[in-house]
């Protein structure tokens, strides 16, 4: 190469440097929002049926608006700080219950419209649940309704011969009969209603002993989908109009191609109870929802003011699909704010929305939710004045904070603790689950490591739900714990098999997982290896239930005692540690069905007492709140559900004029 | 008689050549490394740095992981005096470690007495096995010190002799759960320059050896070689170590590599040596395939040395030099790459400590409301200044293995 | 200019092969990883799983969903939806991501090669002086303190103590100088020396030599004659260089709360999400493959000795 083209080409090698230079150089700059906050990892989605996480749902809660809305109501209390949220209406003016506390009836304001300007009525609201309860939403969260008329059978998709049942054929847009599905389960292929005569169901395929979890599953599930349905199809207009009274006509219905093939056979997805006609969740008439249950359920209110059951748009979702229905340009919202724009894992930017029924009322302009998830990040924009709320410190300085007056603390209603896995032998022996227990130094844990100003627990059930008196459960004392493990025949230690102590990677865990460790080693020489994994393996991990020893922590969906109760029931999926107890479990019914609230309450009492003392899971502490907000903001306080109305909140200087 | 003589003139030819042999290569470098200052300075810190960690368990430190909530939390670098084991909460026997070692082996002992006066072979064997597992599962020791192996045990137990209930106070300060940041800071080097040093010799092997050869050969073979080398280069490398994290920390496959002795750190490091020696093997096949032209290797390629002498007798102490500045930019690497994953929380896991994790615990006391300087400084200021003994020893040996340098300064 | 053609057809030749190669690792590493992606913290019914499987072709036997893949990121350039992130797909993610995570590279690297090879001539061509010391002492400094304590002290001391940079987030220069310096640094150190010691091995050279005796002006006879040769290790080293920098913005992206593509990169992975981790690993590769050829190409064109091949 001659040497004049080697120097061009170290030319054109600086230019080129020098034109990415340029290119880095220029940034989209975006000015700052009116009020920006730490907002944890970053949300997975903004679809209020698929969301489950507290970033998502602070996201949620400003962008939508459901019947009713927890708001503040009077002052907060003077020992904690905690500020009173009520249900309070949203979307809903007023609504009425009745005697019997099964049937409740909102009626919805005036003039309501979603921000592309078509008017929200209670029909939206029917659609909305109805969308939320399919299975094919998967929505994590249908079991908090499952006293609604026909909810939980919808939700599972559990029907009965002489159900009345709809049927939904295979033709979704793009679908052939002998097609894959299409996963946009709306809009809806053509829907049937009638009543379910017989289901006819093939002889199940026998699989060898050696057939792997996997197989079996697989096998039922293929035999379930061999089944054939007959119903009575009764005629019906294309717009959902039933003549139930009509002449029905005798047809067949399958979910398997293979079966469907058979021209006598159509095609379905499924074969659901008509939740559309009958559940309890109906529009009356555009302003009036009414809401049927089969129990009553004391905190109803509260799961209306809950973001799974808030509405979403119809149109916009057909129009564009699930995932994409929630993009900044699609996305129809009915909520105090409305998106701007999102940048994935920087953050989402919402502004007023100008047609909101109260929109005098909402404080801040635009806000922007930020993803931060290092603590001292977090912490050093707080400091610098980037973000003006930070949920999430360093506990090293909690200390130097805490008399800070912008810093506020109160007690959650959450819980912090290990779930034991009783599969794994010296865990089944309730002696040795309470030695592990009363070897546990939970004082010194809440004060000197976690620091901000947490609760020992020694049951499950965080203290301060109205009406309920705690169950105290087994306070620490080692002498006892030793002599437990002794009976249960592991003296002094020896004997005893090394056991993991899972916990997901986090600054908060790993100090009190090395704490407890130390304790366990030292009072109880007890050898606990202890494990990391990331949330993701780790919940796996756990669901498979292949630990020892896993922290976890549980947040109160509702105030009520219930929420912390009743997942240990024996085969709840979301107990994972073997343990199961028919008293238990007969407790949690009864109170389910408990119409008395005292009553009501006495039984859980029970039922936690249970727990508290056969222990399969040791509880450590009380979560308690622990966050900055910068003082010119008026309308922050803690609440115990860690729920936080941003529309309410404003700067001193700009309150307005009274 | 003829034949016999010139065997007698060959031999002592042969001799003669041995004798004039003379200064090696590498004599001449050490004579010429240890007249600088910088790196004979380095040498002698890494060595003493090298001898403290394997001494570490006889050295009269404090517990690694005794953690004192209550009351040593933060503590700033001090002189205050501690008693090892007179921690409250160990419930020691007249709180020092030396008493409830006494209690222990006294209790011992009284199992002992009644081991001998048992005849029954089969309570006989009880008995022995109960004094084992106690030794094994309540020897005080378990409290102060994390899974020692035999060697450090037998260490601690010399400790324990020599020095008694003495610990070097908290020169260093202490953590946020109350450890001692001194004796954490020489546990951790242990962990630290083991990874180091292993992960190192892995790369160095692979990657000279690789380079070499695919310079000196030449064409297709350097082109798949190097080929193979850009395949490599083009993974990142940072996903493959989180997977077999992940993968290694799998109860299954951790039993198994557990039963046939294989620890799941070894190969973890093992792994990232293998990561490391594309770098090095580029560099040597660079330099080889500038240097094979040059008139040596021709001569000796005429006097008809094998490619493999060639290679390894010619050309690779001629890109040593090269070799050397790389490898005391790798041990750093890897110390540093030990470091990031602890930062992702992916290193070695509690009671376990190496300075990466201490450097992490350091970061996170790190804010702007209060700063426990300490906490970051000594891990660091260890940790860096290992690196920097590494690099003047490195430019040293580089300067004196340098033939160029022979006639200078 | 015609071997030039051919070594990058051979080189895109390569480079397909490399990927196929990455695809495949990673595709059997991250199905042996036990885990799946809906482990949410709820379980999910087995039907509603089986849906969601067949949503994004789990359903199907490993080799077929190996094939699929494959054909649409081939035909279509489509890595698919991400799993954890649902309302993206892998391509919108990189696309918000890359730019992001490029324009810190870009200042982080030219930032390391200015500063860097400006250090390495300076320290060579003053050896012994105090010059050479401080900068040497820097660079070593630069190579032995991980770069997320470094970022920590330099947090501590820019926005703080200076109050001259905002503490973290995207959007402005001033948020990207800090992390770009932080990213840079480690790499002005390994570039500053070596280039120091490349320019100290020309010095020695002959014809650096004849050159002084024609009596050439120092100034010439180090920009004409030691300086390009000396930068050969230096070239050598942007590879590496540009995946150190890679790695590194894990750490500050993560420090300093930048949306790059780097805290994906590890979310992906700790988290099962299997078409983003692979979308990520593919991308990786695309990027570290070409700007090694771009090296290779620079380092046959400084040094004639090296044929292109």
């Amino acid at each position: 190469m001659p040497p004049e083209v080697r120097r061009g080409i170290v030319i054109f090698s600086c230019l080129v440097t020098l034109v990415a230079v340029i290119w880095a150089a220029r940034m989209d700059y975006v000015p700052p929002a009116h009020f920006s906050l730490q907002n944890g990892t970053d949300p997975k989605t903004l679809d209020p049926h698929r969301a489950t996480g507290q970033p998502e749902s602070k996201i949620i809660f400003e962008l939508f608006e459901g019947l009713l809305r927890m708001l503040p109501e009077g002052s907060p209390d003077p020992k904690t700080g905690l500020q009173p949220l009520t249900p309070q209406p949203g979307m809903a003016t007023s609504y009425e219950v009745s005697e019997d506390g099964k049937t409740y009836t909102f009626h919805l304001r005036d003039g309501l419209v979603w921000t592309d300007g078509t008017p929200l009525t209670a029909h939206d609201f029917a659609w909305s649940w109805q969308r939320m309860l399919h299975p094919a939403t998967a929505c994590e969260y249908g079991y908090l309704i499952s006293e609604v008329v026909l909810a939980d059978e919808y939700h599972h998709s559990i029907v009965k011969v002489g159900d009345r049942v709809e049927v939904e054929l295979w033709d979704r847009p793009g679908e052939s009969s002998g097609s894959d599905a299409n996963i946009q389960h709306f809009p809806r292929g053509t829907m049937k209603y009638g009543t379910l005569r017989a289901i006819i169901k093939p002889d199940q395929i026998v699989l060898p002993d050696s057939a792997s979890d996997d197989a079996r599953e697989s096998a039922e599930l293929d035999w379930q989908e061999s089944w054939v349905y007959q119903i009575d199809v009764a005629p019906s207009d294309g717009s959902g109009n039933v003549d139930w009274d009509g002449p029905t006509t005798p047809e067949e219905f399958s979910v398997s191609a293979q079966v469907a093939r058979d021209d006598s056979i159509q095609r379905t997805h499924g074969v659901m109870v008509d939740f559309q006609h009958f559940g309890g969740a109906q529009a009356v008439d555009d302003q009036t929802f009414v809401v049927r249950l089969n129990n009553a359920v004391p905190y109803f209110l509260n799961l209306v003011a809950y973001y799974p059951l808030f509405p979403v748009n119809r149109n916009c979702i057909e129009t564009h699909g699930a995932p994409l229905w929630t993009k900044a340009e699609n996305i129809v919202t009915n909520g105090p704010y409305m998106l701007q724009f999102r940048r994935l894992r920087d953050r989402i930017r919402v502004a007023k929305n100008p047609d909101y029924h109260n929109v005098d009322s909402v404080g801040m302009e635009t806000i922007d939710f930020i993803s931060l998830e290092s603590q001292n990040t977090a912490l050093n924009m707080y400091e610098t004045g980037q973000i003006q709320w930070a949920y999430d410190l360093p506990t090293s300085v909690l200390e130097e904070l805490k008399d800070r007056p912008d810093f506020h603390s109160a007690p959650k209603l959450s819980i912090y603790f290990y779930k034991l896995n009783h599969d794994v032998p010296p865990l089944d022996d309730i002696r040795v689950r309470q030695a592990l227990s009363m070897a546990i130094n939970r004082r010194q844990i809440v004060e000197e490591v976690s620091k901000g100003g947490q609760q020992p627990a020694y049951s499950v059930v965080p203290p301060g739900i109205a009406g309920y008196d705690n169950a105290d459960g087994l306070h620490e004392d080692v002498a006892r714990a030793k002599e437990l493990l002794a009976e249960a025949g592991y003296p002094g230690g020896r004997g005893f098999p090394k056991i993991s102590l899972l916990y997901n990677t986090s600054e908060t865990h790993r100090p009190i997982a090395e704490v407890i460790q130390q304790q366990l080693q030292n009072n109880l020489n007890i050898k606990i290896e202890l494990k990391n994994m990331e949330w993701g393996s780790f919940t796996e991990t756990v669901q498979m239930e292949k630990y020892e020893m896993a922290r976890y922590g549980w947040v109160g969906d509702y105030p009520d005692p219930n929420t912390f109760l009743d997942m240990w029931v024996t085969d709840n999926p979301q107990s994972n540690t073997n343990w199961s107890n028919l008293e238990y479990d007969g407790l949690i019914k009864a109170a389910s069905t408990e119409l008395d609230s005292t009553k009501r309450m006495q039984l859980l009492r029970q039922a936690e007492t249970i727990l508290a003392n056969e222990l399969p899971v040791i509880p450590i502490y009380f979560y308690t709140s622990a966050e900055m907000a910068k003082t010119n903001i008026e309308g922050f306080a803690p609440s115990a559900q860690d729920l936080h109305p941003l529309q309410i909140l404003r700067y001193r200087s700009e309150t307005p004029k009274e | 008689m003829n034949t016999e003589a010139n065997r007698e003139t060959l031999e002592r030819i042969l001799v003669e050549s041995r004798n004039i042999h003379g200064v090696s290569l590498w004599q001449d470098a050490w004579n010429r490394l240890r007249r600088n200052p910088a790196a004979m300075i380095s040498l002698t810190c890494l060595v003493l740095l090298a001898v403290l960690a394997i001494l570490t368990p006889l050295l009269p430190l404090q517990s690694p992981i005794d953690k004192d909530l209550n009351e040593r939390r933060f503590l700033p670098p001090n002189l205050g005096t501690v008693v090892m084991g007179g921690r409250p909460g160990l419930k020691f026997a007249d709180g020092t470690l030396t008493g409830e070692l006494d209690r222990f082996n006294a209790e011992i002992a009284d199992l002992a007495i009644q081991l001998q006066s048992t005849s029954d072979p089969q309570q006989r064997q009880a008995l022995a096995a109960g004094i084992a597992a106690r030794i094994d599962i309540e020897h005080p020791f378990n409290q102060m010190w994390n899974e020692l192996g035999p060697v450090s045990w037998w260490m601690c137990q010399t400790r324990v002799a020599l020095f008694g209930n003495y610990a070097i106070p908290s020169l260093f300060g202490t953590d946020k759960l109350g450890r001692d940041l001194l004796a954490r800071v020489f546990w951790g080097a242990r962990v630290s320059l083991i990874v180091g040093i292993v992960a190192t010799l892995v790369s160095l092997i692979i990657g000279v050896s690789w380079g070499a050869i695919a310079g000196y050969f030449g064409g297709m073979i350097d082109a798949a070689m190097m080929r193979i080398v850009d395949m490599l280069y083009s993974i990142p490398f940072i996903f493959v170590v989180i997977f077999l994290v992940t993968f290694l920390g799998e109860d299954s496959v951790k039993k198994k590599l557990d039963s046939i002795g294989i620890d799941q750190i070894t190969i973890f490091y093992m792994v990232i040596g293998a990561i490391y020696w594309l770098t090095m093997s580029r560099v040597v096949r660079g330099q080889v395939l500038s240097l094979r032209s040059e008139q040596f290797i021709e001569s000796a390629r005429t006097v008809g040395a094998s490619p493999m002498r060639i290679v390894f007798r010619h050309l690779v102490p001629n890109v040593l030099g090269v070799v050397i500045v790389y490898l005391t930019l790798t041990i750093p690497s890897v110390m540093l790459f030990e470091a990031f994953l602890s930062f992702l929380g992916l290193g070695v896991s509690p009671p376990d400590v190496s300075w990466g994790l201490l450097l992490n615990d350091g970061v996170e006391a790190l804010s702007i409301i209060k700063v426990f300087w300490w906490v970051v400084v000594f891990p660091g200021g260890a940790l860096a200044a290992t690196l920097f003994a590494l690099n003047f020893l490195g430019d040293g040996i580089r300067d004196a293995l340098d033939p160029r340098m022979k006639n200078r300064d | 200019m015609r071997d030039l053609l051919g070594y990058l057809l051979k080189r895109a030749a390569w480079m397909v092969l490399t990927l196929w190669a990455v695809y495949t690792v990673s595709f059997v590493l991250m199905r042996s990883v036990p885990g799946n992606p809906f482990s949410g913290e709820r379980s999910v019914p087995p039907a509603i799983e089986r849906q969601l499987k067949a949503r994004y072709n789990l359903d199907a036997p490993p080799l077929q969903q190996y094939w699929d893949y494959l054909v649409g990121v081939v035909t279509r350039l489509d890595l698919g939806w991400s799993t954890r992130l649902e309302d993206y797909s892998v391509n919108q993610v990189i696309a918000e991501g890359f730019p992001v995570s490029a324009t810190l590279a870009i200042f982080a690297l030219v930032f390391a090669i200015l500063l860097g090879v400006t250090a390495g001539i300076i320290s060579a061509v003053y050896r012994r002086s105090t010059a050479d010391h401080v900068l040497m002492f820097a660079a070593v400094l630069g190579i032995a303190i991980p770069n997320f304590v470094l970022a920590s002290l330099a947090i501590l001391l820019f926005v703080f103590m200076i109050q001259i940079f905002p503490a973290g987030g995207w959007g402005t220069l001033q948020q990207i100088a800090l992390p770009a310096f932080c990213l840079g640094l480690p790499v002005a150190a390994y570039i500053a020396r070596l280039s120091r010691t490349g320019m100290l091995e020309m010095l020695t050279k002959d014809h650096v030599r004849t050159a002084y005796a024609k009596g050439l002006p120092k100034r010439t006879v180090i920009l004409r004659h030691v300086v390009p040769g000396a930068m050969l290790p230096v070239v050598s080293y942007l590879g590496p260089a540009v995946a150190r920098v890679l790695t590194g913005s894990l750490v500050l992206e993560k420090i300093f709360a930048l949306p790059g593509m780097g805290s994906h990169f590890i979310n992906a992975a700790t988290q099962r999400d299997y078409t983003l981790a692979m979308g990520m690993v593919l991308t990786y590769t695309v990027l570290l493959f070409v700007m090694n050829t771009l090296v290779d190409l620079t380092y046959a064109i400084i040094d004639p000795r090296v044929k292109l091949r």
